[in-house]
């Protein structure tokens, strides 16, 4: 009964008047921050006293928002791209590998998601400055690339996990290198995957920002970086106007998602 | 061809080895053990080899207070967070699927937002002055703003926040794999829904939330950016301590010792996850 939806009487009134409580609990702080970046008050006075745009004039006029985020939008694709080829690669090892300590090399390759990121941010920064990397694009390449892993292995093995390998062997049998065998017929068919493995890896970078704090020079930072920089010295509105872009960045993101997941499951 | 055929035989019968997993491997060793492993070992030799640094951290009142507050603040938002989760995920998994997509694009929603721009969001409606201090005293429920941030209040409403989706999406899988059915017969045997409740659908759903609440609970142990900005600088938690002994103190020897600390509890029941529900379970939020 409790899990039949059409007879839980009373107590589905109750449950779903919760639901929306916590689903307006959730998306509170998006709308308020759009809502916000158009308010004409400088000290985040809500309801505006007044509607403008001049927070996202202010956002285009300083150069510094707009060069964070095309660093930002750089570090995350060559992350994501590195993150994507080594983790499929790995995948079929894991999946299909018949070695001892599989189980274990899985555990090893996940656990950059599972440690605090601000204890691999030390790590990585105090091993940079003494390699030469501290404050480079390819430090905050590498090192996202590490914590991206993880995102691009879990989708990618549990798509290759559902694929039937004697599919790829029949190409083998019928004359196909196994090189060949992969691309041509192993990859289309784990392509959501592979997808999901991208839009995952390219968010774990482009959101980081503990590593970031640590790895950024006065030259080169990421949109996080500049975001934080921002909130420690006062909350204005600008921050707001940044923020709302990156909400629509997030919904087109989850747009594009169902449409090509759509597409692809066809 | 068939001699093509006959040169291929043998890699037929060799499964793909540990070969693809080499790239992976050399970039985790390199970039990920080498280091952590290289930082762990500044905290038994700086200043001077010993292991001055972890009686320090437990033998002085004020990290006493760090470890105190980063235990409370992850329990009570494990606690928070696990029972608004649940009529949620609940609903969730038995809801008509056109009215669950707009559950689930607003849970996606918050959870892709960055995660700057959510705190941010918080910090903006939680001073002082702000909405809801504000709308609490117009309506005459207090005549003071309520101090709602720079304390563990704001970060644990910031914390709840941001974990939430954490909790429900992995609960919705484990109680939409519960048969109805087992619920049907209880209540044709007599049992009152509150019966049913307490003994088939919590026990039942019982790996799901420890799964989760575990999840939560590591997770909230080790967060830096919401409680170090919701916070204020009076109730530090663990991972701001850290950055703080690095950053603002180059004091190399007391932070590694604290991140190790930090490592070893996060491993531990990292470990105790793997345990109760297995490596790919876990992962059911992505």
């Amino acid at each position: 009964m409790l899990l039949d939806y059409d007879r839980l009487g009373w107590l589905r009134a109750a449950l779903l008047g919760f639901t929306g409580l916590v689903a307006a609990f959730l998306l509170l702080p998006v709308v308020f921050i759009v809502l916000l970046s158009f308010g004409s008050s400088r000290w985040l006075a809500f309801p505006p006293p007044g509607w403008t745009l001049k927070w996202y004039e202010e956002l285009f006029a300083d150069p510094a928002w707009l060069e964070a985020a095309l660093t930002s939008a750089r570090i995350a694709t060559m992350a994501a791209i590195l993150a994507v080829v080594i983790g499929l690669l790995a995948s079929f090892a894991l999946v299909r590998g018949q070695f001892r300590g599989r189980n274990t090399l899985r555990g090893l390759l996940l656990t950059p998601m599972v440690l605090p990121v601000v204890v691999f941010a030390i790590a990585i920064y105090a091993f940079f400055l003494r390699i030469g990397l501290g404050g480079t694009t390819a430090g905050f390449v590498i090192a996202h690339t590490v914590l991206a892993l993880p995102f691009a292995i879990i989708p990618i093995t549990a798509a290759l996990e559902g694929f039937d390998k004697s599919i790829e062997d029949a190409a083998i049998v019928c004359g196909a290198s196994p090189f060949e065998a992969k691309l041509r017929v192993t990859l289309p068919a784990i392509k959501i995957g592979i997808f999901s493995a991208a839009i995952f890896a390219f968010l774990a970078s482009w959101d980081e920002v503990v590593v970031a704090i640590f790895m950024a020079s006065p030259t080169l930072q990421t949109l996080p970086v500049k975001i934080w920089g921002s909130l420690r010295q006062d909350l204005s509105p600008v921050i707001a106007a940044a923020s709302s872009l990156l909400v629509l960045l997030t919904l087109s993101l989850m747009i594009v998602t169902s449409l090509i997941r759509r597409k692809l499951s066809k | 061809m068939s001699g093509h055929l006959l040169h291929r035989q043998p890699i037929l019968r060799t499964p793909d080895g540990i070969g693809g997993a080499l790239p992976a491997l050399i970039l985790i060793a390199l970039f990920f053990v080498v280091p952590v492993v290289a930082l762990l070992l500044r905290s038994v030799t700086e200043p001077v080899p010993g292991l001055q640094n972890y009686a320090i951290l437990f033998g002085d009142g004020t990290y006493a207070r760090v470890f105190f507050n980063t235990f409370l603040v992850a329990t009570v938002v494990t606690a928070v967070t696990v029972i608004v989760a649940f009529p949620v995920a609940w609903m969730l998994a038995i809801m008509p699927p056109a009215l669950g997509s707009i559950v689930f694009g607003i849970i996606i929603l918050s959870m892709w937002t960055n995660l700057l721009t959510r705190t941010y969001a918080w910090m903006v409606l939680l001073q002082r002055t702000g909405v809801i201090n504000r709308t609490l005293m117009d309506i005459g429920l207090i005549s003071e703003p309520l101090p709602l941030i720079n304390n563990l209040t704001g970060v644990t409403i910031g914390m709840v926040y941001i974990m939430l989706p954490f909790m429900i999406l992995p609960l919705v899988g484990t109680l939409r794999a519960i048969d109805p059915m087992t619920l049907r017969a209880a209540a044709l045997c007599g049992a009152s829904p509150f019966d049913a409740f307490r003994r088939i659908l919590l026990p039942l759903s019982l790996p799901g939330i420890a799964a989760g609440g575990l999840m939560v609970f590591v997770m909230s142990l080790g967060y830096f950016v919401t409680p170090t900005l919701l916070g204020g600088t009076s109730n530090m938690m663990l991972a701001a301590m850290i950055a703080q002994m690095i950053q603002s103190l180059l004091n190399w020897g007391l932070g590694s010792a604290a991140a190790f600390i930090l490592l070893l509890v996060t491993m531990a029941l990292y470990a105790l996850q793997l345990r109760l529900v297995g490596a790919k379970r876990m992962t059911g939020g992505i």
